[in-house]
């Protein structure tokens, strides 16, 4: 049986594209053929369940009892794959409840796969976040991830800054989300459906939708960017799945 | 499966006959099919719009809104010819914007057939375009309109490779009385009872080489 691979995406700013991020390694995961299962901390509302709702529960991951439904049914559930956006500022609240109960050490000792996707602000207080989040790295794979989606701007930093805090933390790598046609983004939005589906003209019930030609094209230009970075960073090696081969959205 | 053909007329370079090629295009297949769609995104030249404003409505590519106007009624196979006549101004933009919506593809896919009818001229801008085009569109899309009016019979090597579509010189004096907002090519055919004049042949000429363009594109069918 599969190890069990629990990603993390979070930051603890908000804005700054978490949802986003685990819309599209949703889409990864669904294009390759990956059974995964997420979660939303965004309770009570959650956005991810309005992208992805057949597979997205919406938890408080401050409870035990809902620590409890992520983590205890890690080996129990088929999906292999668990994604959790995290709320705002909850991201090193979350990695210490996972050190707490033991989680980290399971990882560290290899019984489960541990992926951190850190999205980074365009602030030095994102490199703050990089230096606390460091302690909890031992045994999972940390990606810091540059999210220019939303038009951010990286220049804020020194890049001598940047690198002292980035070289902190062993084998953590970076990657890139492009910027999407704004107006693209707003119709997904407003469609409320995964890109994946935006792309192929279907709306939430697979139904034939009639989204603009031009904008879909822009969303599988930016999606394909995507998941070429996903493709880099060898994402589904990492989740025991193999290479990636032709997939939907693509063709 | 009927494919809805759809011309764009562009160039990299002002005034080489861009707006003349799409008028005469756009008068023989509405002569032909009775009906005809031009767009004309050419608003810093000698515009379409203004020689056949009741087939034409302008368009534009520099932002999204724009372009989401144009491309999602280009892209539908409805029977009615398209004709794009593309300025120089909106050229790298209108193929930058194409590639990334992956527009070919789309098109093939829906029975659309777009044909680039690229302008020549002997500069390095057009053969640097050409060339990005060359890379970009299959060969049996691309075609090469030789004006004769431009070029004076000096093709660059590069361009005669594929399809190439020959607009002969005109009389200084005939190619002022086509420019007339007023003329139109196919009334001209209609009216003019002496089939031997210049004009009458040199239009002519034109019409045979777009009705030839047509049969290709049906003989390429699947």
């Amino acid at each position: 049986m599969a190890k069990p691979v629990v990603i993390v995406v979070g930051a603890d700013k908000g804005g700054v594209g978490k949802t986003t991020v685990s819309r599209t390694l949703l889409d990864y995961f669904n294009a390759n053929h990956v059974p995964t299962r997420a979660f939303d901390t965004e309770s009570p509302r959650g956005t991810l369940k309005r992208f992805h709702p057949d597979i997205t529960e919406i938890v408080d991951m401050t409870t035990t009892s809902d620590q409890m439904k992520i983590f205890d049914t890690l080996n129990a559930v088929s999906p292999s794959v668990t994604v959790i956006d995290v709320r705002a500022g909850l991201l090193s609240p979350s990695l210490a409840s996972l050190r707490d109960i033991g989680f980290l050490d399971a990882a560290k000792s290899g019984q489960i796969t541990f992926a951190v996707f850190h999205i980074l602000g365009p602030s030095i207080a994102s490199l703050d976040e990089i230096a606390e989040t460091a302690n909890f790295m031992q045994g999972a794979k940390y990606f810091l991830v540059k999210n220019f989606i939303n038009n951010t701007s990286f220049f804020e930093w020194d890049q001598a800054t940047y690198n002292s805090y980035f070289h902190r933390i062993k084998d953590a790598t970076e990657l890139t989300i492009p910027k999407l046609n704004e107006m693209a983004y707003e119709q997904v939005e407003v469609a409320s459906v995964p890109f994946l589906k935006f792309v192929a003209n279907k709306g939430p019930s697979d139904e034939t939708a009639n989204y603009s030609f031009v904008l879909r094209g822009y969303v599988r230009h930016w999606l394909s960017n995507v998941w070429t970075e996903f493709d880099r960073i060898k994402l589904t090696d990492l989740v025991g799945s193999g290479k990636p081969g032709a997939r939907m959205g693509e063709k | 499966m009927h494919t809805t053909p759809v011309y764009i007329i562009c160039s990299p370079r002002p005034l080489v006959g861009k707006t003349l090629v799409a008028r005469q295009l756009s008068e023989f297949l509405l002569l032909k099919n009775g009906d005809v769609a031009a767009f004309d995104i050419n608003l810093k030249e000698p515009s379409l719009v203004e020689y056949l404003p009741a087939i034409t409505e302008t368009a534009e590519v520099d932002n999204t809104f724009g372009k989401m106007a144009l491309m999602d009624r280009v892209i539908v196979n409805d029977a009615v010819s398209k004709v794009i006549d593309l300025g120089f101004h909106a050229f790298d933009e209108f193929f930058a914007m194409s590639k990334e919506i992956g527009f070919m593809k789309e098109a093939a896919r829906r029975g659309v057939s777009p044909v680039i009818l690229f302008v020549a001229d002997n500069d390095r801008a057009s053969a640097r375009a050409y060339a990005a085009l060359d890379q970009q569109i299959p060969p049996t899309a691309l075609v090469v309109i030789d004006n004769e009016y431009v070029l004076r019979g000096e093709l660059a090597e590069a361009m005669g490779y594929g399809r190439i579509l020959r607009i002969g010189a005109l009389p200084s004096f005939l190619k002022t009385y086509i420019d007339r907002l007023t003329f139109s090519f196919t009334g001209y055919l209609r009216d003019e009872q002496d089939s031997s004049t210049e004009l009458h042949q040199w239009i002519r000429r034109n019409y045979l080489s777009f009705r030839e363009l047509e049969l290709s594109l049906i003989l390429q069918r699947p």
